[in-house]
């Protein structure tokens, strides 16, 4: 349980990094971020604490737009929490998703 | 303190105030940090289906979310004034579907049912009434007093 906020930013590798809680009040936001990146590959979602389903819808939205683009995006670093919502959804079926380390 | 509850209207805006108050509970009771998100996106998905789909044209719906110790575990109820909607009677998504067929939405409940170890819907006097339980394990993770919940005193905080 955490009270962090939201935050979105690039990395330095060019990777979108999120952190603190992606909930449905920050959904707009975290998309239209993600798609002023033309050539996104990867998500940093190591400092990712919560997500929910309007925050999947993003992750799908993203993927789907990246995919028709030519090149799929990576789920780098996603915690436990999280990756459990990301089976559950069946994302481990569309994203190439790897734990945090 | 034994149960928990709050009144908002069902606007997205108040999103923000219900999921303070589920972590002011969940911090006053003692529970297990660990397991906590399991029920803030229960309650994000819920009250997010009301606020979206529930609003008549000239109201939104009155949202009443009530948390509750119960043995060994959580129950969290949201009841709502909007129009008659089962939520459990939604069909299940496919979550084996490829990509370019994967719809953009109706993991929401979904995600709940999976999650959860209990829920139900009933239409109780004009209202939607989802009810969520869901056991939490002793060893789950944060802190004395999480071990066994049905033991604790009716007063806490």
């Amino acid at each position: 349980m955490s009270n962090a906020t939201f935050d979105i930013r690039r990395g330095a590798s060019g990777e979108a990094v999120l952190a603190g809680r992606l909930d449905a009040t920050q959904c707009d936001a975290a998309l239209k971020f993600l798609n002023e990146i033309p050539d996104l590959r990867a998500i940093d979602l190591g400092a990712l604490e919560y997500i929910a389903s309007a925050g999947l819808r993003v992750m799908l939205l993203t993927q789907k737009r990246c995919k028709a683009a030519g090149a799929a995006v990576r789920l780098i670093n996603v915690k436990p929490p999280v990756h459990d919502i990301f089976r559950y959804a069946g994302f481990d079926q569309i994203f190439e998703i790897s734990a945090a380390g | 303190m034994k149960e928990h509850r709050i009144t908002v209207r069902g606007d997205a805006a108040n999103l923000p105030a219900l999921t303070a108050f589920l972590q002011d509970f969940w911090s006053r009771a003692g529970l297990p940090a660990a397991a906590a998100a399991t029920f803030e996106l229960a309650l994000e998905e819920v009250f997010m289906n009301v606020a979206m789909h529930g609003s008549r044209a000239d109201a939104q719906p009155r949202v009443e979310v009530s948390l509750a110790l119960v043995d060994g575990g959580v129950s969290l109820i949201i009841e709502d004034d909007g129009p008659a909607f089962d939520p459990l009677a939604l069909a299940a998504p496919d979550v084996t579907a490829s990509l370019e067929s994967r719809p953009v939405g109706g993991l929401g409940v979904f995600l709940v049912r999976q999650m959860m170890d209990g829920v139900g819907y009933q239409r109780l006097g004009g209202c939607n009434q989802l009810r969520m339980t869901k056991h939490l394990p002793g060893n789950a993770g944060a802190g004395a007093g999480s071990a066994d919940l049905s033991k604790r005193p009716g007063e806490m905080g």
